[in-house]
């Protein structure tokens, strides 16, 4: 085993990009009141990642809501408990498989994007003009990208659940025959709106939201130029979101619960 | 209270390199570099591959800072200036990179226009206009449209000049300008730099190896290499000059001063030959 592959070496480089990403994350902080002068470019950057984003996460939601609706029949009829296959369908969707799932497919779909895109901008010495043109990179390139993340995710992750539940009623109702009262009433009188919908749907979106848009970002923007760099970098993007988002899951249930 | 940051008034010179030195993964890029390039001048800066041409414009920009010694531009001294101020100062100069670095997400007109909107509230009219004037100035006017995976190399860098210029900055920092460019292109870039010199009195630094094309635009040359000032002058002194540095940069001479190889070991070692008497 080479020393750079070392087990101590992997856990101290990790922990550094971990440092390195906190002292970027305060630079992004610092430089959103500089940024709000080009709004235009949040609102475009909202486009490419959040409007961009809808197909993948609604066909999607529609499947994992499917697939929940079938499963849960198939189990909870062992109980003769199948009335209930909406209300576990909407928890499940609301407090984890919604905001998780958005978030794995939003890492793999805008977050890669945006790590290439900022990487090759490094690349191709965009970043480096746009300095020389007194343009401060991080408030025109950076944050932009980083507050479109974090205001797409919540309602990338509203579509999803409604997909979800609606791919659950596809199921449940109109395939395997659970009565539409029963699917819905079970289901609204269940479901609570703090605990489920506000702490599972927004609080934990808008987290991972933030935390993968940080990583993107900070993956594009610290690449080393090369066409392997970027390459490393956005497979990185995956990876440490995949990994952030599942821990940080465990965090704040445990904390919201 | 005399500003630290803050050279004579007097000076004639817009930039002033004074003691510089640069250690670069362990090379010494610059070894107490000293240059002054006057205002409203072309100077070029030549020397061999690898000697820190770009890398000196990089430190006249505050985008690298040396490990000692000042770079001093238009008075400031550039390493001691705060963000904001080196900002301001980026401001007033124009810099072609070798690659051009357009925005690859704007067309040719929202890339020159990119700093007027950045830095100005003028009113749209006024930024077509004076986006326009420039691209008209550079040959590119019809090409207003096209975006930047359209365009040729040398179409590139002449949009990168016209975005260079769009503010008639007081330095212009052109790196490698006339690489890639056919005669045609590159004679219109030579006449572009003379006359942007020449009529807006722009200061111009210009990092090239095409020693005829310099001759005809530049009014003094730097040689540098081993990390200094070896050779200085106006062309026709340059090129009069016997030194073995001049002798043998523009005589293409692979023996003399600069090695052609990269610092090896004994290549009979290198592949493995047994060493005579052994």
């Amino acid at each position: 085993m080479s020393v750079s592959m070392s087990p101590n070496n992997i856990v101290l480089r990790s922990l550094s990009q971990i440092g390195e990403c906190g002292l970027f994350l305060l630079r992004i902080l610092a430089a959103v009141p500089r940024s709000l002068r080009h709004i235009r470019e949040t609102v475009r950057q909202l486009w490419f990642v959040g409007a961009m984003s809808l197909i993948i996460i609604m066909v999607c939601g529609l499947f994992v809501g499917m697939v929940l609706g079938l499963q849960l029949y198939d189990v909870l009829s062992i109980f003769g408990g199948t009335s209930a296959t909406g209300t576990v369908v909407a928890i499940a969707i609301y407090r984890e498989l919604g905001p998780v799932v958005t978030a794995l497919l939003f890492a793999g779909r805008a977050g890669t994007s945006v790590t290439a895109e900022i990487g090759l901008m490094r690349a191709t010495d965009q970043i480096a003009a746009m300095e020389m043109m007194a343009v401060d990179p991080i408030a025109y390139v950076a944050v932009p990208r980083f507050l479109a993340g974090v205001i797409a995710m919540p309602l990338l992750c509203c579509v999803f659940c409604a997909l979800g539940i609606f791919g659950g009623h596809l199921v449940g109702v109109n395939w395997l025959g659970i009565d539409n009262g029963t699917f819905w009433s079970n289901m609204t009188a269940t479901v609570d709106l703090m605990k489920d919908v506000v702490n599972g749907v927004l609080w934990k979106s808008v987290v991972f939201g933030a935390v993968v848009s940080l990583i993107a970002v900070f993956q594009g923007y610290t690449t080393p130029p090369t066409s392997e760099g970027v390459a490393y970098a956005t497979t990185r993007t995956v990876v440490a979101s995949s990994i952030a988002i599942l821990a940080l899951d465990f965090v704040l249930t445990a904390f919201l619960m | 209270m005399t500003e630290p940051t803050r050279a004579k008034p007097d000076d004639n010179a817009l930039v002033r390199v004074r003691g510089l030195t640069t250690v670069l993964n362990g090379k010494k890029v610059f070894d107490a570099l000293d240059m002054d390039i006057p205002r409203g001048k072309i100077t070029a800066i030549m020397g061999p591959s690898g000697t820190g041409k770009t890398t000196l414009l990089k430190h006249i920009t505050g985008q690298m800072r040396g490990d000692a010694g000042e770079v001093w531009v238009d008075g400031n001294q550039v390493s001691a200036l705060s963000r904001d101020k080196l900002f301001e100062l980026r401001e007033r100069i124009g810099y072609l990179f070798q690659n051009s670095a357009l925005l690859t997400d704007f067309d040719v007109f929202e890339n020159v226009a990119f700093p007027l909107r950045q830095h100005t509230q003028l009113p749209e009219v006024l930024i077509r206009n004076i986006v326009l004037t420039k691209l008209q100035a550079v040959g590119l006017r019809g090409a207003a449209g096209l975006m930047p995976t359209e365009l040729s190399g040398g179409m590139a860098r002449r949009v990168a000049l016209a975005r260079a210029i769009v503010f008639d900055p007081m330095l212009i920092l052109y790196d490698e300008p006339f690489v890639g460019l056919d005669p045609i292109a590159l004679n219109q870039v030579l006449k572009l730099i003379r006359t942007l010199n020449e009529t807006l009195g722009i200061t111009s630094v210009l990092v090239a190896h095409e020693l005829e094309a310099i001759k005809q635009v530049a009014d003094h040359i730097y040689l540098i290499a081993n990390g200094k000032v070896v050779a200085q002058g106006d062309p026709k002194t340059i090129a009069d000059d016997g030194s073995p540095w001049t002798r043998q940069f523009f005589g293409g001479e692979s023996d003399g001063p600069v090695p052609f190889q990269y610092p090896a070991g004994d290549l009979g070692a290198s592949l493995g030959f047994p060493r005579r008497g052994a």
